[in-house]
């Protein structure tokens, strides 16, 4: 089924273009929007500078300086809106390609209750017990929509709606690095120690951001989450160095 | 070679031009926070604009230099000490083993620029010297630097006696005007709370740092704005959250945000956030694109003409 792209170009300040669709966040946006920011990367439009792919929006930043220049003496935006919008209505974002080197990636975390100081909160919220909380949040094959907010950090769609549960009022001040929490209907880990007021209910022992790596982060957009429980024995004896069980996509599916 | 960290200051970090072209894994540019001043200082010396430098904040450090080095100091005023002598901004110190430069009082902005003729003998993380202070990583062991660092230099320049010329001399002193263009989300604003948005009523909040800029005063009618989807956030981008307290991301914010956008700083000023100290008064102007591109086209050409008046 191909994806009708209703968009919109309009400016995020003077140096950034938001290409914005009418259709909802979903998995098949999701694409669109990977597949926009791949066809725009190979156009090599001069003065681009970063793609920012979102849930809804694709963020086009570029060098003003590097604008050509329309003839007026000053430059102009309205070249790349054009090359934008045509690429934007092309075949790649009605019809995303199948995907290609995308992978399962499994995340171990420690759902014991010294890593998790929100269970009890979440218990409550939902009725679930906490076995059962952990057996829902370990079962979903989460999408990676994007990476954002701090360096690593995963937004993953598909968290079981029985998981939901409201932000804390009162954010934590110190929430660890590798902290898993839910927050309203989304779930995610903590790449680094921060303030935070999602509700937290268990910690992965791995990094999921290493900036001396040479891809310092875990998951690329398109990629799939899961998590996997483990023992305090065995999140004591994970390296944060260590590298997730990745799959490709292509031979789980093959084996479904 | 190396300089020696006598009095660390409240933040002192190694910085260069950041990390472009890493939003879409959540990693701000990060970098100097004013880059026109670190590149003032840069090109006084003969270095390209972005070379690895101090940015130092509000309380400045004491630092001894182990070899003969010229050094600059630019951007925020402090007084300054050469050994025991009074020293000015703006102009290459020659410094010979053992000297010590002394940052006193702050005089006016926020952030000064320690630039060298000198290169820190340290490897980059992903292209770049800069510490990301919110990640920690980069820079000196991920931080700002402590009391006792040793920071080991290399290759070393003589550089002449010089100064900017006077055209290039920053005022940091009067309240500073911040050119605008207008927020995507403007329009769900009401007229009221846009007029005062650019009435001049905000100073900024202690609660200010490289990540955003938190502004203080009579709050903005923005509890029933609608929530926006997260998407991208630049440096200079003005949200408003619920509590009508609007707050300007820089350049260690997060890249990704849902709060209504008032306003965006023009990429051309974003560098002037960099010298807002606390209680800072500050005004919004609101400009057109076209002439937000030709400010940057004007200091870019500032910052090419440099070289040969020097």
């Amino acid at each position: 089924m191909s994806l009708d792209p209703h968009f919109t170009i309009a400016p995020n300040g003077d140096a950034a273009l938001d290409i914005r669709f009418a259709a909802q966040p979903g998995e098949q946006l999701s694409e669109s929007i990977i597949a926009l920011a791949e066809s725009i990367e190979s156009a090599a439009l001069p003065a681009v500078t970063e793609l920012v792919p979102a849930y809804q929006c694709l963020t086009v930043c570029f060098d003003p300086l590097q604008l050509p220049d329309s003839g007026t003496g000053r430059p102009d935006t309205s070249e790349l809106e054009q090359a934008l919008a045509v690429l934007a209505r092309g075949p790649a974002v009605r019809q995303p390609a199948p995907p290609r080197e995308r992978y399962l990636i499994r995340i171990p975390v420690c759902y014991d209750a010294a890593f998790a100081p929100d269970m009890q909160a979440l218990s409550a919220h939902s009725g679930l017990t906490p076995d059962d909380i952990i057996s829902r949040h370990t079962a979903p094959q989460y999408l990676v929509h994007m990476l954002g907010f701090t360096p690593g950090f995963l937004y993953l769609g598909g968290l079981d709606t029985r998981l939901h549960c409201p932000r804390k009022a009162r954010p934590a001040l110190n929430v660890p690095a590798g902290s898993v929490g839910i927050g309203g209907t989304q779930t995610g880990i903590y790449p680094q120690a921060t303030p935070g007021g999602w509700q937290i209910i268990g910690r992965t022992p791995l990094a999921l951001f290493q900036p001396e790596r040479d891809f310092p982060f875990v998951a690329r957009p398109l990629d799939r989450i899961q998590f996997v429980a483990i023992s305090a024995e065995e999140f004591q004896h994970t390296e944060p160095g260590c590298a997730p069980q990745k799959t490709p996509l292509a031979d789980t599916e093959a084996k479904q | 070679m190396s300089l020696r960290i006598i009095k660390p200051g409240l933040q002192t970090t190694i910085q260069d031009g950041g990390r472009p072209g890493n939003l879409r894994w959540g990693l701000s540019r990060g970098g100097a926070a004013d880059t026109f001043a670190m590149a003032l200082g840069n090109l006084l010396l003969g270095n390209p604009p972005q070379h690895p430098c101090l940015e130092v904040a509000i309380t400045g450090p004491e630092i001894e230099f182990s070899a003969a080095t010229a050094v600059a100091v630019t951007g925020a005023r402090f007084d300054l000490a050469h050994n025991d002598r009074p020293v000015g901004n703006d102009e290459v110190l020659q410094m010979r083993p053992g000297d010590r430069l002394r940052f006193g009082p702050l005089r006016s902005g926020a952030r000064a620029y320690v630039t060298l003729a000198a290169d820190f003998q340290l490897a980059a993380t992903l292209d770049s010297l800069s510490t990301h202070v919110i990640a920690g990583f980069g820079g000196w062991q991920g931080r700002p630097l402590k009391a006792g660092d040793q920071i080991p230099l290399q290759h070393c320049r003589a550089v002449p006696d010089r100064k900017l010329p006077a055209q290039y001399r920053l005022d940091y002193a009067s309240r500073p005007l911040l050119r605008v263009v207008p927020g995507l989300e403007a329009s769900h604003f009401t007229g009221d709370a846009v007029a005062r948005f650019y009435a001049g009523g905000f100073t900024v909040s202690p609660q200010s740092n490289r990540m955003g800029i938190r502004l203080a005063g009579e709050p903005l009618p923005a509890e029933t704005l609608p929530q926006q989807v997260s998407a991208a956030l630049c440096p200079g981008t003005v949200q408003v959250p619920p509590n009508g307290l609007p707050i300007i991301s820089f350049v260690e914010g997060q890249t990704i945000g849902g709060y209504p956008r008032i306003a965006h700083v023009i990429s051309a000023d974003v560098h002037r956030l960099a010298q807002l100290p606390a209680g800072a008064r500050l005004d919004f102007e609101q400009v057109e694109q076209a002439t937000a591109h030709q400010v940057l086209r004007e200091k870019s050409h500032l910052l090419a003409d440099l070289p040969r008046l020097l």
